[in-house]
C-alpha cells in the first residue's frame, strides 16, 4: 500500500485509540460472546439456525433471572438466625431465691396508722352488705357515718352505680348524684351479670377541674372495696419513712424457722434484706452481696435450699391481703425481683417442693433482631439498682411518665431523683391522675412499650411445683412442738401448722440448657451460596462479573463515545473544509479497527490484533513476521531456521 | 503390547528432549483451562494483561483464605442443632409410684421400739429446760448404747471462741447440733451444726434409724413396706382398667417399695397417641398415713416419677409429691434430647466407656448420669469408710454400714458427703448419656373427693380392700398423669455426614464464586503441574546425557575440539544444545528445513479462533 504511512499518521492523529479494540458495539458483543467464560453466550453466537439461536437467547437470559432471584432472596435471608439448643451436665450456681411474706406489715404494728381507714371500710362494708337486711340498720350505720365526719369517704367516695340511668348513690350519704364524666368499667363488660344493682365503684376527680371526674365501677364489691383500700392504703404508706417501715415488717427472724442448704445448716446471715413496696420485707437467699455466689454440684432435694417458714395468719390485714401463705421467687443474683408480676405462691400446712431446671438464652442484637445487652442505648433511666431486663424498664419509663405528669412518684417503684411519693397531703389530685396514666400506659399511648426493648440474654429457671401434706399426721405433734422449741426464744405460744410452710427448692438435674442464636449466614457462607448459585446456572464467577462490566460498561461506554467524537469532529471538519476533503475521510472513518489491516495502533499488538490482522498463510510475500514471534523465537533455539521452516510449513 | 508401545514411545520421548517448554506450557493452560482469571491475562493488552494478572492473583488468595476459614470452622465441630417440634405416637413414660414414708410403721416398731424411746425422751428434755418432773420416772430406764454413738448436744455460742457443749441428757442449752465421732481417736471428732432443733432431730433419727435397718435383709423390709393391693386401689390407662399387677415392684432405699408402671423390663412398652388427661394414666392411691414413721419423714403424700423406660428412678431428684386429699393432674410435655457423640461433645451411648462401675446395674437398668454419680460416691465410700451407705446399691463384697460393725462411719459419711473435692471428681469421671428424655410436667390440683361425692366414695374402697379400716379423708390420693404428647421438642444435633456436605458445598461455592472453578479445575492445575515435572525430568536426563557424552568425547576425544568451538560454546548461549542436538542428528539424519515438531502450535498459539484445528494439529 502506497500511502500507508500517511493513513496511518492520520488516523493516529485523529484517532486516538485506546481500550477497546472493536469498532462497534455489535463487534465487541461478538467478541465477548466468543470469549467470555460464562456458558450461554458462546452457545448463541456459535449457533446456527434463527430457532436454536433464540432458543439459547431465551435459556441464557432464564439463567440470569433465576440467578437474580436467587441471590436476592440469599441476600434478604442473610441477617437470619439459627437457634442452636446446647444440653450440659456442669456444676451449676445456685440462683438467688427470695421470699416473701404475702401480707406486707405485721397488723398489730400497722395499727396506728391504719385503724381509721380500718373502722371505715368495716362501716362501709356492713353498709354495703346491710342494704338488702333491712332498711333500719342501714338508717343507722347511715346516721353514724354522718355523725363522724370522716375524711377517707370525701376525698373518694364508693358509690353504687344504677347501670345505665346514670345516677349514683353515695354510699355513705345516700345521695343520689348524675355520673358525669367517663364510666371505667374495671372488670369487663362482657362477664357483668347484667344485674345492675351489683354495680359498685368509685369516683375519681380532677381536683383542680371539679366537673372532669372519672367513675371506676367493679361488679363485685369485694374488688371495688379492696381496690379502694388500696388506693388509701398506697396513699397512707407513702408518708412513712423507709426505716419505720422495715421495722413494720417482718425480720428475718420472724419470718424463716429453719434454714438447711446443701446439706449444711444456714441461717439469717444467708440473707439479705430487701424492702418491696408491696410485700414488705423479703429475704433473698444467696443474692451475692457478699461476693460469693454459692453453687451446687449435686442435684435433687437434699442438697438445694430447704426452709420453714413462719407466716402469721393471725397478723394478716383482713382488707389488703385475702390469701395466706408466701410468695418466692427465683431469679438472676442481678436480677431485680418482680414479686408482684412472676412470684409462685406457696402454702401453708405444706411442704412445696419446687424443682428447676436452668435455662440460658441469648439473642442476637442488631441487626438481627431488635434487643439491647445491656440497656444502655435505651433513653429510659433505670431506677432499679440491677441489670437492664425489659419489666425494669417498662416500670421505669412508667415511673418516670407519672412524676413529669403528675408532680409525685408513684408508690409501688423506685424513687426517681428529686421526686417523692405521691401522697393526699401534697398531691392532692395525684390518684385521678395515676388512674389516667395507667390506662394510658395499659393501652400502649405512653410509648414506653415502644421504646422498650427486650434483654438480648437472660437465665431463665423453669419450676416444677409440687405440694405435700406437712406436716403429717403422725409428726405433727412433735414437729410443731421441737419448731415452737426453735422460735421459743420469743414466742411463747405454740404453733399452729398453719402458720408453718415448708419450702424446698433445688435443681431437678444439673443440666444447663443453653438456647442461643448465631448468625445463618455469615459472608463466607453468603459468598459460597452466590458462588453456588452464579456457578450452577452459568458456570460464572466474579471474574464474569468483571468480564461484563468491563464489556459492557467500560468498552461499550467508550465505543459509543468514540462514536460521538468522531461524529462532532467530522462535522466540524466538514464545517471547515466546505467539504472539500470529504470522501476519503470517510473510508477512513470505515475502514478503522480491526477491520483495516494496517490500522495499527501506537500499543503494542496484542493476540486480539494479532488475530484479526492477515495471516501470514494469506498474503505469501514475504514480509515482517507477526510481531509477537520475536518473544517466542527468542526462547527456542532454531533462531536461524525460522524463515524456512516459515515456508515449509506451508507446502 | 500397548504397555511396550507406550514404554517405546516415552523412551523416544526421553531422547528427544520435551516436546515443549516451561512457557508453552503455561501459555496453553492458561488458553484452555476451565478457571476463569488465566485466559484474560493472555487475550487482553498488555495494561489489562497486568490488571488481569492482579485480580486473578487476588481471588486466587481469597479463595484459599476463605477455604481456611471454612476448613477452621468444620475442625472446630461446632454442633449445630436441629430443634423438630411435632406430635406423634410415643411411648408412655415409666410411672413410679411411691409412699413418701419407707415402711409401715407397725412393721417396723420393733426394730425401732428403742431408737423412739430415746428421740422421746431426748425431746422431752429438750422441750421442759427443767429437769426432774414427774414424768420422768415413769419412763423404763434408757438404753443409752445408741445414744453414745452418735449424741445429740447442745452448742452454747454464747461466747464465739469457747462453746459449751452440752449432752442432752445432763443439761440444757440453746443451740442443736449433731455429734459424729470417729471411732479411732476421740480427739476425731466434729460437731454437725444446725440451727434448728428440728432439723436436728430429724437428721440424727435417719442417721440412726439407717444404721438399724441396714441390718435387716432385703426381703424382710420389703415384707415391711407397703404391698402394691394395699396402695393401688384403682388404676385406669387410657379407657381400659389396669391393677396392681400391671406394675412392677422395685425396692428404693429413700422410699421403701416403688411400682413402676410400663418399666418395659418384661413386656413392650404401652404407646400413647392421643393427648390428654382422658387417655393417660389415672390411679388412686392410699398413703395410710397413720401408719407413717412419726420421725423419719414429716411430709405426707405420694412421690411420683415419670422417667424413660427401663431407667431407675431417682425419686429425690425428679420426683414430685402427690397431696393426699386432693386430685393431682399432671400434664406431661415429652423433649427428646439426643446428642453427637465424640468429637462433637463428651457422651456415652450405655456408660460402658465410664471409668465407674454402675452398680445400678444390677437393677437392670439403663445408663444414667445419676446412677452414675450416685455409684461413683458409694465406690468412693466402700473405699475409704469400708462399708457402703444404705441408700445406694452395694458394691460387690461390701457390706451396708451399721453402728456395730463400723463404728465410725457416720463420720466418714459426713465428711465425704461434705467433701467438695469427692464430688468434683464424680461430676469429671461421669458422663451425660447422648440420648436423653426429658419430662416437663405441669402439675395442678384440686380437692378431692369433693365433699358431695365423699360419702359414696369412701364406703367404695372400703369394700374394696376387704374390710380393712376405712381410709380417712386425708389418706387417699387421686392421681391422673395424663400424658401431652403435643409438643416433643426434639433438639438433635445433625449427624456428620451433613456436615461433610456443607463443607463441600461451601468449598466449591467459593471457588466457584471468585474464580468458576470446580474439582475439574484442580485437576487441571495438577496435570499441569505434572507436565512441567515432566520437562523437568526430561530436561535433567537430557542434560546428564548431555554431560556424560562430553566427559566420554574428553576421554577419548575423536578430534580435539577447535578454537572457534571453544569460543562459540562460552560466547553462544544457543550453542550449548548442540552437543544434545548432535545424537538425534545421528539417529535420524538431518533433513535440513524440517520444522522442529512443536513449531506449529507455538505458532498458533495466538490464533483464538483456530485454536482448536491447532490443538488437532499439534496432537
Amino acid at each position: 500500500m502506497p500511502g500507508d504511512g500517511s493513513i496511518t499518521a492520520r488516523l493516529k492523529r485523529t484517532l486516538p485509540v485506546r481500550g477497546p479494540q472493536a469498532p462497534t458495539l455489535s463487534e465487541l458483543m461478538r467478541w465477548y460472546c466468543l470469549n467470555t467464560n460464562t456458558h450461554g453466550c458462546r452457545r448463541i453466537v456459535v449457533s446456527r439456525g434463527r430457532l436454536r439461536r433464540l432458543l439459547w437467547i431465551l435459556l441464557t437470559l432464564s439463567a440470569v433471572g433465576l440467578i437474580l432471584w436467587q441471590c436476592a432472596e440469599l441476600l434478604m435471608n442473610y441477617y437470619s438466625a439459627s437457634v442452636s439448643v446446647t444440653v450440659q451436665f456442669q456444676k451449676l450456681p445456685f440462683p438467688a431465691v427470695t421470699i416473701c411474706n404475702i401480707n406486707p406489715y405485721k397488723y398489730s404494728a400497722m395499727k396506728e396508722y391504719l385503724s381509721e381507714l380500718d373502722k371505715e371500710t368495716k362501716k362501709a362494708l356492713e353498709t354495703f352488705y346491710g342494704f338488702s337486711e333491712g332498711k333500719s340498720k342501714v338508717r343507722r350505720s347511715v346516721d353514724e357515718w354522718n355523725s363522724t365526719g370522716s375524711n377517707f369517704f370525701q376525698q373518694i367516695p364508693l358509690l353504687k352505680v344504677e347501670d345505665f340511668s346514670r345516677t349514683a348513690t353515695d354510699l355513705r350519704s345516700g345521695q343520689k348524684r348524675k355520673i358525669e364524666g367517663s364510666v371505667f368499667h374495671k372488670d369487663s363488660s362482657i362477664v357483668n351479670s347484667g344485674d345492675s344493682n351489683d354495680i359498685i365503684g368509685f369516683q375519681l376527680c380532677d381536683a383542680n377541674n371539679s366537673s372532669e371526674c372519672a367513675l371506676y365501677t367493679f361488679s363485685s364489691g369485694v374488688n371495688a372495696i379492696q381496690e379502694w383500700y388500696k388506693l388509701h392504703y398506697m396513699n397512707i404508706m407513702a408518708q412513712i419513712p423507709l426505716e419505720t417501715k422495715e421495722k413494720l415488717s417482718y425480720s428475718a427472724d420472724d419470718l424463716l424457722l429453719t434454714c438447711f442448704f446443701d446439706g449444711l445448716s444456714c441461717d439469717k446471715r444467708h440473707f439479705t434484706r430487701f424492702h418491696h413496696p408491696l410485700h414488705g420485707n423479703c429475704y433473698t437467699f444467696n443474692s451475692g452481696e457478699n461476693g460469693t455466689i454459692l453453687s451446687t454440684s449435686t442435684g435433687g432435694s437434699e442438697y438445694g435450699l430447704q426452709v420453714v417458714l413462719y407466716i402469721d395468719e393471725a397478723d394478716y390485714n383482713p382488707f389488703l391481703v385475702t390469701s395466706s401463705g408466701a410468695k418466692i421467687i427465683v431469679h438472676d443474683q442481678n436480677e431485680y425481683p418482680f414479686i408482684e408480676d412472676i412470684g409462685t405462691e406457696i402454702e401453708t400446712a405444706a411442704a412445696t417442693s419446687i424443682g428447676m431446671h436452668f435455662t440460658r438464652s441469648r439473642k442476637l442484637s442488631k441487626p438481627y433482631s431488635d434487643c439491647t445487652e445491656t440497656g444502655a442505648d435505651i433513653p429510659v433511666e433505670n431506677l432499679y439498682n440491677k441489670s437492664y431486663s425489659l419489666q425494669i424498664c417498662l416500670h421505669s419509663c412508667f415511673q418516670k411518665a407519672m412524676v413529669e405528669s403528675c408532680g409525685c412518684a408513684q408508690y409501688a417503684q423506685p424513687l426517681p431523683t428529686g421526686a417523692e411519693y405521691c401522697n393526699y397531703k401534697k398531691n392532692p389530685n395525684w390518684m385521678y391522675c395515676y388512674y389516667r396514666l395507667h390506662e394510658k400506659f395499659v393501652k400502649e399511648q405512653l410509648g414506653c412499650q415502644q421504646i422498650c426493648k427486650d434483654a438480648c440474654s437472660f437465665k431463665e429457671w423453669a419450676l416444677t411445683t409440687s405440694i405435700a401434706q406437712w406436716p403429717s399426721t403422725v409428726s405433727e405433734d412433735w414437729m410443731l412442738r421441737v419448731l415452737s422449741w426453735d422460735k421459743g426464744q420469743k414466742l411463747n405460744k405454740k404453733l399452729n401448722k398453719t402458720d408453718l410452710a415448708n419450702l424446698m427448692v433445688f435443681y431437678k438435674d444439673l443440666n444447663e440448657r443453653f438456647i442461643s442464636e448465631n448468625p445463618a449466614n455469615t459472608l463466607v457462607i453468603l459468598l459460597s451460596n452466590f458462588g453456588g448459585q452464579l456457578g450452577l446456572w452459568m458456570s460464572c464467577s466474579v471474574v464474569c462479573v468483571i468480564e461484563i462490566v468491563e464489556v459492557f460498561f467500560i468498552d461499550s461506554l467508550s465505543i459509543v463515545m468514540r462514536r460521538q467524537w468522531q461524529r462532532a469532529k467530522k462535522w466540524w471538519n466538514d464545517r471547515k473544509r466546505g467539504g472539500s476533503g470529504k470522501a476519503p475521510q470517510a473510508s477512513d472513518v470505515e475502514r478503522q479497527g480491526h477491520d483495516n489491516p494496517v490500522c495499527i495502533d501506537e500499543d503494542l499488538p496484542t493476540f486480539t490484533t494479532a488475530l484479526r490482522l492477515p495471516l501470514p498463510q494469506d498474503s505469501p510475500l514475504p514480509r515482517t513476521p507477526p510481531p509477537n514471534y520475536s518473544t517466542l523465537r527468542l526462547e527456542t533455539a532454531f533462531t536461524e531456521q525460522l524463515p524456512d521452516t516459515l515456508e515449509l510449513g506451508q507446502h | 503390547m500397548n504397555l511396550k508401545k507406550y514404554l517405546v514411545r516415552a523412551l523416544h520421548r526421553l531422547q528427544k528432549g520435551p516436546g515443549y517448554t516451561y512457557k508453552e506450557l503455561l501459555v496453553w493452560y492458561c488458553d484452555n483451562t476451565n478457571t476463569h482469571g488465566p485466559k484474560r491475562i493472555i487475550k487482553e493488552g498488555p495494561k489489562k494483561k497486568l490488571i488481569w494478572f492482579f485480580l486473578t492473583l487476588l481471588f486466587a488468595s481469597l479463595v484459599f483464605w476463605q477455604w481456611g476459614i471454612l476448613i477452621n470452622t468444620y475442625l472446630s465441630y461446632n454442633v449445630t442443632s436441629s430443634l423438630s417440634i411435632g406430635f406423634k405416637t410415643m411411648k408412655f413414660p415409666a410411672v413410679t409410684i411411691c409412699n413418701a414414708n419407707p415402711f409401715k410403721y407397725s412393721e417396723v416398731k420393733h426394730l425401732l421400739k428403742e431408737l423412739d424411746r430415746l428421740i422421746e425422751a431426748a425431746l422431752e428434755r429438750i422441750l421442759q429446760p427443767t429437769p426432774g418432773n414427774s414424768s420422768e420416772n415413769t419412763s423404763a430406764p434408757l438404753n443409752l448404747e445408741l445414744w453414745n454413738q452418735i449424741p445429740l448436744v447442745l452448742i452454747d455460742e454464747h461466747d464465739k471462741d469457747n462453746p459449751v457443749i452440752l449432752d442432752i441428757f445432763e443439761t440444757n442449752q440453746t443451740a442443736g447440733g449433731n455429734e459424729t465421732c470417729s471411732h479411732q481417736g476421740s480427739d476425731n471428732c466434729t460437731y454437725r451444726n444446725f440451727t434448728s432443733a428440728a432439723q436436728a432431730v430429724t437428721e440424727w433419727y435417719i442417721l440412726q434409724s439407717t444404721s438399724i435397718l441396714s441390718k435387716v435383709p432385703l426381703h424382710e423390709r420389703i415384707r415391711m413396706g407397703y404391698q402394691a393391693e394395699d396402695m393401688i386401689l384403682a388404676c385406669l390407662y387410657g379407657a381400659e382398667p389396669c391393677n396392681y399387677k400391671n406394675f412392677t415392684q422395685i425396692y428404693h432405699p429413700d422410699h421403701g417399695n416403688c411400682y413402676i408402671f410400663n418399666w418395659g423390663m418384661d413386656e413392650e412398652a404401652l404407646n400413647s397417641s392421643n393427648p390428654g388427661a382422658e387417655f393417660g394414666l389415672k390411679l388412686i392411691l392410699d398413703i395410710s398415713q397413720q401408719d407413717y414413721i412419726p420421725y423419719l419423714s414429716s411430709a405426707a403424700g405420694a412421690r411420683l416419677m415419670l422417667h424413660q423406660q427401663k431407667s431407675f428412678p431417682f425419686l429425690k431428684d425428679q420426683g414430685i409429691y402427690a397431696m393426699a386429699g386432693t386430685e393431682t393432674s399432671i400434664g406431661v410435655l415429652v423433649d427428646e434430647l439426643e446428642r453427637m457423640g465424640y468429637p462433637y461433645s463428651d457422651c456415652t451411648m450405655n456408660g460402658s466407656d465410664v471409668p465407674v462401675k454402675n452398680l445400678y446395674s444390677q437393677y437392670n437398668t439403663s445408663y444414667s448420669i445419676q446412677a452414675c454419680l450416685r455409684s461413683c460416691f458409694q465406690n468412693h465410700m466402700a473405699e475409704i469408710c469400708g462399708c457402703g451407705h444404705y441408700m445406694f446399691p452395694l458394691p460387690e463384697g461390701v457390706n451396708y454400714c451399721n453402728n456395730e460393725d463400723n463404728p465410725g462411719w457416720a463420720y466418714c459419711y459426713s465428711s465425704l458427703r461434705s467433701s467438695i473435692k469427692q464430688r468434683q471428681i464424680c461430676i469429671d469421671s461421669c458422663k451425660e448419656t447422648c440420648n436423653d428424655t426429658q419430662y416437663k410436667m405441669t402439675i395442678s390440683m384440686a380437692d378431692w373427693p369433693s365433699e358431695a361425692s365423699e360419702v359414696t366414695l369412701i364406703p367404695c374402697f372400703a369394700t374394696d380392700i376387704d374390710g380393712s379400716p376405712l381410709p380417712g379423708t386425708g389418706t387417699l390420693s387421686n392421681v391422673r398423669a395424663g400424658v401431652q404428647l403435643r409438643g416433643s421438642a426434639a433438639s438433635a444435633h445433625s449427624a456428620l455426614l451433613p456436615q461433610i456436605v456443607w463443607l463441600l458445598s461451601s468449598l466449591g461455592g467459593q471457588f466457584g464464586f471468585w474464580m468458576g472453578g470446580s474439582v475439574l479445575c484442580l485437576i487441571e492445575f495438577g496435570e499441569i503441574i505434572i507436565d512441567s515435572l515432566w520437562i523437568t525430568i526430561i530436561n535433567v536426563i537430557g542434560w546428564c546425557k548431555g554431560l556424560k557424552q562430553r566427559r566420554a568425547r574428553a576421554r577419548y576425544p575423536d578430534a580435539p575440539p577447535t578454537v572457534s568451538e571453544l569460543v562459540e560454546a562460552h560466547t553462544n548461549l544457543g550453542f550449548q544444545h548442540e552437543p544434545a542436538a548432535v545424537p538425534r542428528d545421528e539417529a535420524l539424519p538431518p533433513e535440513p528445513g524440517t520444522p522442529p515438531p512443536n513449531y506449529d502450535s507455538l505458532r498458533v498459539q495466538p490464533l483464538d479462533v483456530l485454536g482448536a484445528d491447532s490443538d488437532a494439529e499439534t496432537e
